[in-house]
């Protein structure tokens, strides 16, 4: 069976890092930060850390139908989901991801577009 | 820079948030540049109050009298993002006075990473128990396949050893005319009363320590003594077999399709061994085995036909007799048994 990204990048131990240092620059920008305002702390790392992880191969699923549940409510538009693809491949690779591992997670991401951005 | 100087600056640039109040109306006398950084800096004459208004003075003063110290925890936003901030307040003396010593320590980032572990525990944990089902399933699949101890032989060395065992009893029944029912009755019809029949049979041969073994369209095999022993195996499958002719006299009575066995019973020897590299199917063979299978193919419908070894020590618990020495379908000659169950004490006798 093929090994998932999250898998050969070392499980949970290495993927921590990325989740923690993705969640600071989430807050931190200025067009994605404003998602998470009101939302308490615990609940935007558990989305984030799972977000990652099933992006990655890791042990968290979600399927399609549940993805657009959970972001009916919010007004997303191309420009942040894009914005939020720039953000996750940039630290994906500033944690040492290979570029290949990088687009196939970009792809992933890609492929959920039409679930939250609303037209 | 003197030393009070140089303890100034730093207390002022540490990642701490220092702040010292008057102990008895907590008023700020001090604070370092964290501390104005993450609450704003106080007003000339703010109280400690005025800023953590969470924070009641007299809970304060009375940790304080009682051990000099009191700790707490507050939260706050910089900018979106939730701040946690572990507060100790200790009190000291300067100069006959008594001060407070407030220190902030910033654990925002501990939070964050108990949240995430509390995520990942819970995800790890829900896939743990999906394995666990499916790890489940796969048991109750290959326990179908063979018994639980050459299951367990299986999964420790991934191989199943060949074993002789001898001597057991084996026990097959088919049913006549099955091949014309096929093809008059619906198939759904067919499958379904089979399943019911199958299961029934594999209800009482538990009852008598038997493994059903396979069923080839409509021979059933099932074995006393594989792969665990069983003390009186002839009688085990003895037992087996009248009640599988009971069963179907009396399911007949109320099922539009008949269904009529023949039962052979054998002891003997066998080899029971998982067979198929792929396809692991647990099988059992050997002259006990085809010995019961060419009795069935002597036996009258709902009879029983068995082998000398199989009703040894059974006189007095079963109907017997001797249908003399009979031609098998290999051409050799037995003596060939028939047996049923004893007939009871009314008037209702046996077929």
């Amino acid at each position: 069976m093929e090994r998932s990204v999250y898998e050969r990048y070392g499980g949970f131990a290495q993927i921590s890092r990325i989740v923690l240092d993705f969640y600071n620059r989430i807050m931190e920008d200025d067009d994605l930060g404003p998602f998470f305002d009101d939302v308490d702390m615990a609940r935007i790392v558990d989305h984030q850390t799972k977000f990652v992880a099933m992006l990655l191969g890791g042990p968290a699923h979600y399927s399609d139908d549940q993805i657009a549940r959970m972001h009916s409510h919010l007004a997303i538009a191309d420009a942040h989901f894009d914005r939020l693809e720039e953000v996750l491949a940039e630290t994906l690779a500033d944690h040492g991801i290979a570029p290949e591992d990088v687009a196939h997670v970009v792809t992933e991401f890609h492929r959920r577009r039409g679930l939250v951005v609303k037209p | 820079m003197n030393i009070e100087a140089i303890n100034e600056q730093l207390l002022r640039a540490i990642g701490v948030g220092v702040a010292l109040v008057d102990a008895d109306a907590f008023r700020f006398r001090f604070h370092n540049d964290t501390f104005a950084e993450w609450f704003g800096a106080p007003e000339p004459g703010a109280r400690l109050g005025d800023l953590f208004p969470g924070l009641e003075s007299e809970t304060l003063q009375a940790a304080l009298a009682e051990g000099g110290r009191f700790t707490t925890e507050t939260t706050f936003k910089l900018r979106r993002r939730t701040m946690v901030v572990a507060m100790d307040v200790t009190l000291a003396l300067d100069g006959g006075q008594r001060i407070a010593v407030l220190v902030c320590q910033n654990i925002t980032r501990i939070r964050e990473l108990e949240s995430m572990i509390d995520s990942y525990s819970l995800m790890v944990e829900r896939n743990t128990r999906e394995l666990k089902r499916e790890k489940e399933q796969v048991e109750k699949l290959l326990l179908n396949m063979m018994p639980r101890s050459v299951y367990e032989e299986y999964k420790t060395f991934g191989v199943v050893t060949p074993r002789l065992y001898t001597p057991v009893s084996v026990l097959t029944v088919d049913f006549v005319g099955f091949g014309e029912m096929v093809e008059r009755v619906d198939p759904g019809v067919i499958v379904s009363e089979l399943n019911d029949i199958y299961t029934a049979f594999d209800r009482i041969g538990e009852q008598f320590g038997c493994e059903r073994i396979k069923t080839i369209g409509d021979v059933y095999v099932t074995v006393a003594g594989v792969p665990d022993a069983v003390d009186d195996h002839a009688a085990a499958v003895a037992n087996v077999a009248v009640r599988l002719v009971r069963y179907l006299r009396q399911r007949n009575e109320s099922h539009p399709n008949a269904w009529r066995c023949r039962i052979g019973l054998a002891s003997g020897a066998v080899i029971g061994s998982v067979v198929g590299v792929q396809k692991y199917l647990y099988d059992v063979f050997g002259p006990a085995v085809t010995r019961a299978q060419r009795l069935r193919l002597l036996a009258e419908p709902m009879t029983i036909c068995a082998d000398p070894d199989a009703v040894a020590g059974l006189e007095g618990r079963f109907d017997l007799e001797s249908l003399g020495p009979r031609e098998l379908a290999d051409g050799s000659r037995i003596e060939v048994w028939r047996m049923a169950e004893l007939a009871p004490a009314g008037p209702a006798g046996l077929d």
